[in-house]
């Protein structure tokens, strides 16, 4: 069986074909502002990669907040639930996903079989999200990689006090002014994201092992600070980034 | 009949000595789509959305109405008073309502309602006698008879969220006669309408009033069915009959102590145990709890409530929804995933 999962997120559009238990393909495209433009070249382009026709898929879920623009669809599902199967598929055992995205933040509860539990997301606000993070690179003027590579070799954490991301970037400014060392400054933009995640997920419903998906999860600083307050290792998938699409290529082959 | 508009941010205004000086009583409920742009003006963004859009639709109403009454829903729109008594030029009237149920609150509520018909006798020159107020709690009994009647049938019949509330709104806006008229309709109507559809999956609603549709179209499009609630705009308005035997604003008082207890009164306790009774009687494992933005009452409650129902192996969502009339999918994914966990 062949089947098709595509994430549309709000930064970016992924997707995923799966033939029996073998992934075959997957691709990160930017959504844009016309979804529905993205996921059809996507999915044109991918056709043509594989040298495949439509017609030779046999089903395709779509995922991710804009997945109702997927006319042809079998089937949509949640993003919570499709970045769950996609764990499943990638890491088996996992008990506890954190999945951050350019929009939101999750956190998944798996039970010993690998079904979700329980589900926390971030309140309607950009902190602690990929956009955040976007916006902290932008004000220190470096690419996301190597925000993300600087803060390992901070040797402390300022405190940022404010996480909603506009006063954030005026305090970030100010640091600057003030000559703080940039590491320094991305050190503790990560350990506030961290901590405002690890509140969120509430700490007693955290259980190993744990993973991290979405586009963040590329970020080390974040994870490292995340192990740091979770006193836990986290791993992340090869698949992170697409790990939504993954699973809602699984999810497909049991529709 | 005039119209005499009410802010109350619960179910604490006492409809029936308006209806008995011969008023119609007209709940505000803002206008989602007008927005809260002249209220802004007067009370801060970081208030809550609803209070600011009663505001902002009483602004616009300054002649449609006889007068404007308010009620101690929560304490944070209760302070809104002097606000609106400043900015709005019709009579203004004030009713207390005590956050306790005990036998002192009790003779405080009484004195507060006692207070209330002598400043509308004394503003209207009309005389609100006994037997007026009885006749006015009769009417209200058959409204709220009705409304219970046809509420019991959204767990069995095809009956939206949606449709729901717009019965909820009816009964507090529009003149009385008019709505036993239209509750007369629903009850030929919904009795016959088709089963509780198999795709849908039944919840309890709790938390802040829902005061537009958006939020139960949102529900309904998430694949959930709203099939006991404990709102203001819901069941606590309909719950209990006000009591017929007894001298009129005695009855009252009686009334509002009995009424399923919203957040904004403590202890929380038979909050709580009303959710867990009405979890038992129909036979429901899912609530769905959500407080709007800067509700800061149903906030406070949440953790406890929302722990205290897991506790009992009820599966519970506590959402934070915004004051808004476009469709919000970051709510939207939250439910249908609750939905799903629930299949």
């Amino acid at each position: 069986m062949r089947t098709i999962g595509i994430d549309i997120g709000s930064t970016t559009t992924k997707i995923a074909v799966l033939e029996n238990d073998q992934l075959l393909y997957t691709e990160i495209v930017p959504t844009g502002y016309n979804v529905d433009k993205a996921w059809r070249e996507l999915l044109a382009a991918t056709l043509e990669n594989l040298r495949l026709r439509e017609s030779e898929i046999d089903r395709l879920v779509a995922t991710g907040y804009g997945r109702n623009s997927v006319d042809i669809a079998d089937r949509r599902i949640t993003e919570i639930m499709c970045h769950a199967a996609g764990i499943v598929y990638s890491r088996p055992g996992t008990r506890s996903v954190i999945d951050i995205g350019g929009q939101d933040s999750k956190f998944i509860q798996l039970d010993a079989d690998g079904n979700v539990a329980d589900f926390k997301m971030n309140d309607k606000c950009a902190a602690g999200t990929g956009r955040f993070l976007e916006v902290m690179a932008r004000a220190l003027e470096l690419n996301l990689e190597d925000f993300g590579r600087l803060s390992l070799v901070a040797n402390r954490a300022v405190k940022i006090s404010s996480m909603c991301t506009v006063f954030a970037e005026s305090e970030v400014i100010s640091l600057i002014s003030r000559g703080e060392e940039r590491e320094n400054i991305i050190a503790g933009i990560h350990e506030s994201i961290a901590g405002r995640v690890v509140s969120m997920m509430g700490r007693s419903g955290v259980k190993a092992p744990v993973a991290m998906t979405g586009g963040v999860a590329r970020n080390q600083g974040i994870r490292k600070a995340l192990e740091e307050k979770l006193k836990l290792n986290i791993t992340v998938p090869e698949t992170a980034q697409v790990n939504g699409a993954v699973g809602a290529a699984v999810l497909a082959r049991k529709i | 009949m005039q119209t005499f508009a009410y802010f109350d941010s619960g179910h604490e205004f006492p409809e029936e000595i308006v209806m008995a000086a011969g008023f119609t009583p007209y709940k505000i409920l803002g206008d989602v789509e007008a927005g809260t742009g002249a209220a802004d003006e007067y009370l801060h963004t970081y208030f809550c959305p609803f209070a600011r859009g009663a505001l902002n639709q009483a602004l616009a109403a300054d002649d449609d109405w006889a007068g404007i009454g308010f009620a101690h829903g929560c304490d944070a729109t209760n302070r809104h008073y002097d606000v609106w008594r400043r900015h709005l030029g019709q009579p203004f009237f004030w009713v207390n309502t005590p956050m306790k149920t005990n036998p002192t609150a009790r003779v405080f509520h009484r004195r507060g309602l006692d207070d209330f018909r002598a400043d509308l006798e004394k503003a209207y020159g009309v005389a609100i006698t006994p037997e007026k107020l009885a006749a006015a709690i009769r009417q209200s009994n058959r409204i709220k008879e009705k409304m219970r009647r046809l509420a019991a049938l959204r767990a069995t019949r095809d009956i939206t969220n949606p449709e729901y509330f717009e019965m909820v709104r009816t009964a507090v806006q529009e003149p009385r006669d008019r709505v036993l008229e239209y509750l007369g309709e629903l009850e030929r109507e919904w009795p016959a309408r088709p089963a509780f559809p198999r795709a849908l999956v039944p919840v309890l609603l709790t938390g802040s009033d829902v005061t537009f549709p958006g939020w139960m179209e949102v529900m309904e499009e998430a694949g959930l069915r709203v099939v006991r609630d404990d709102l203001s705009l819901g069941e606590r308005y309909f719950h209990a009959a006000i009591p017929e035997t007894v001298e009129p604003l005695k009855a009252l008082v009686e009334y509002y102590a009995l009424q399923p207890q919203p957040a904004t009164r403590v202890p929380s306790d038979r909050r709580l145990d009303y959710l867990k009774t009405a979890l038992w009687e129909s036979g429901l494992n899912a609530v769905v709890s959500q407080n709007l933005k800067f509700c800061e009452p149903y906030a406070i409650d949440a953790p406890w409530i929302v722990n205290e129902l897991k506790k009992q192996g009820i599966r519970i969502i506590h959402l934070e929804r915004e004051y808004t009339p476009t469709l919000d999918h970051q709510a939207l994914t939250r439910l249908e995933t609750f939905r799903q966990l629930l299949e």
